[in-house]
């Protein structure tokens, strides 16, 4: 996945790649990470919980302003026993 | 018939690992240190230009979704398959399904967001909070020799053209 973020961020449009294993994008390097330490098949979190994927979307897209070049973002948040709340102003 | 129970026993090990790996993370993380990736030295970069209620997003996927109208991934095939699907932006997700057995997409079929978050971004647009939901593409991960190199010289490109073309800002991708 972070060779084909490589390939598009070449052509000129900004990427952001969510990644639960951090030694493969320590070596693919893609132009942003954010990697969270989930199972395979669960980038945004759990099914049904939107305060998750929310804030998992949240700092995905708002990375892309700040990352640099090759950074992997590690918020820390555990597979469970953690608390979200829809970030402000993303009620929809 | 070598290559036959070759073939058939390395998907087994995919399926099964893959399973494992969707279960136990603490595994996935000793499998993702001793993985060989292809390794860069350089990073890309193209800062973002717009601000995010003006840019324009679109989703990739390697976890395998694609339309239920669409031919499903090729699961047959060890080595992985290289193709791409698009997705229209307007695509009621109702109308998606996954073609992967390398991990465990149960959770994904309950509630795609977790994997390919379209009707999420659908309603930040919606909203204003960003600026519009372009055609998204789809790949199926784990894909080798000699298949990574079409993905790398002919399908990737293709779809950055293709996004490029659709005048996307920005991509989020999201693995199996």
């Amino acid at each position: 996945m972070g060779l084909i973020a490589r390939i598009i961020e070449d052509a000129g449009i900004s990427t952001i790649c969510i990644v639960s294993l951090k030694p493969i994008a320590e070596q693919v390097r893609p132009p942003r990470t954010l990697h969270l330490a989930w199972p395979f098949g669960h980038p945004l979190g759990e099914p049904g919980n939107r305060a998750q994927q929310m804030t998992v979307l949240y700092a995905a897209l708002h990375s892309l302003y700040f990352a640099e070049p090759g950074e992997i973002l590690e918020p820390g948040w555990r597979w469970r026993r953690e608390t979200y709340t829809i970030p402000a102003g993303w009620e929809v | 018939m070598t290559d036959d129970w070759r073939n058939r026993s390395l998907k087994d090990l995919y399926r099964l690992t893959g399973q494992i790996f969707s279960q136990l993370p603490a595994l996935a993380r000793l499998w993702g240190g001793a993985y060989r990736a292809l390794s860069f030295d350089t990073v890309p970069f193209t800062p973002m230009r717009k601000p995010l209620t003006e840019a324009r997003f679109a989703l990739v996927t390697t976890g395998g979704v694609h339309r239920r109208d669409q031919p499903p991934f090729d699961m047959v095939d060890p080595r992985g398959d290289p193709t791409y699907r698009r997705i229209p932006a307007d695509t009621p997700v109702a109308d998606l399904t996954i073609t992967h057995d390398y991990y465990d997409h149960t959770d994904a079929e309950r509630d795609l967001n977790i994997l390919f978050p379209l009707a999420l971004m659908r309603s930040l647009a919606q909203h204003g909070i960003i600026g519009g939901v372009a055609d998204c593409y789809s790949f199926m991960g784990h894909i080798e020799p000699p298949h990574l190199e079409t993905l790398l010289r002919q399908t990737a490109p293709a779809v950055a053209s293709f996004l490029k073309q659709e005048q996307v800002d920005a991509v989020l991708l999201t693995p199996a």
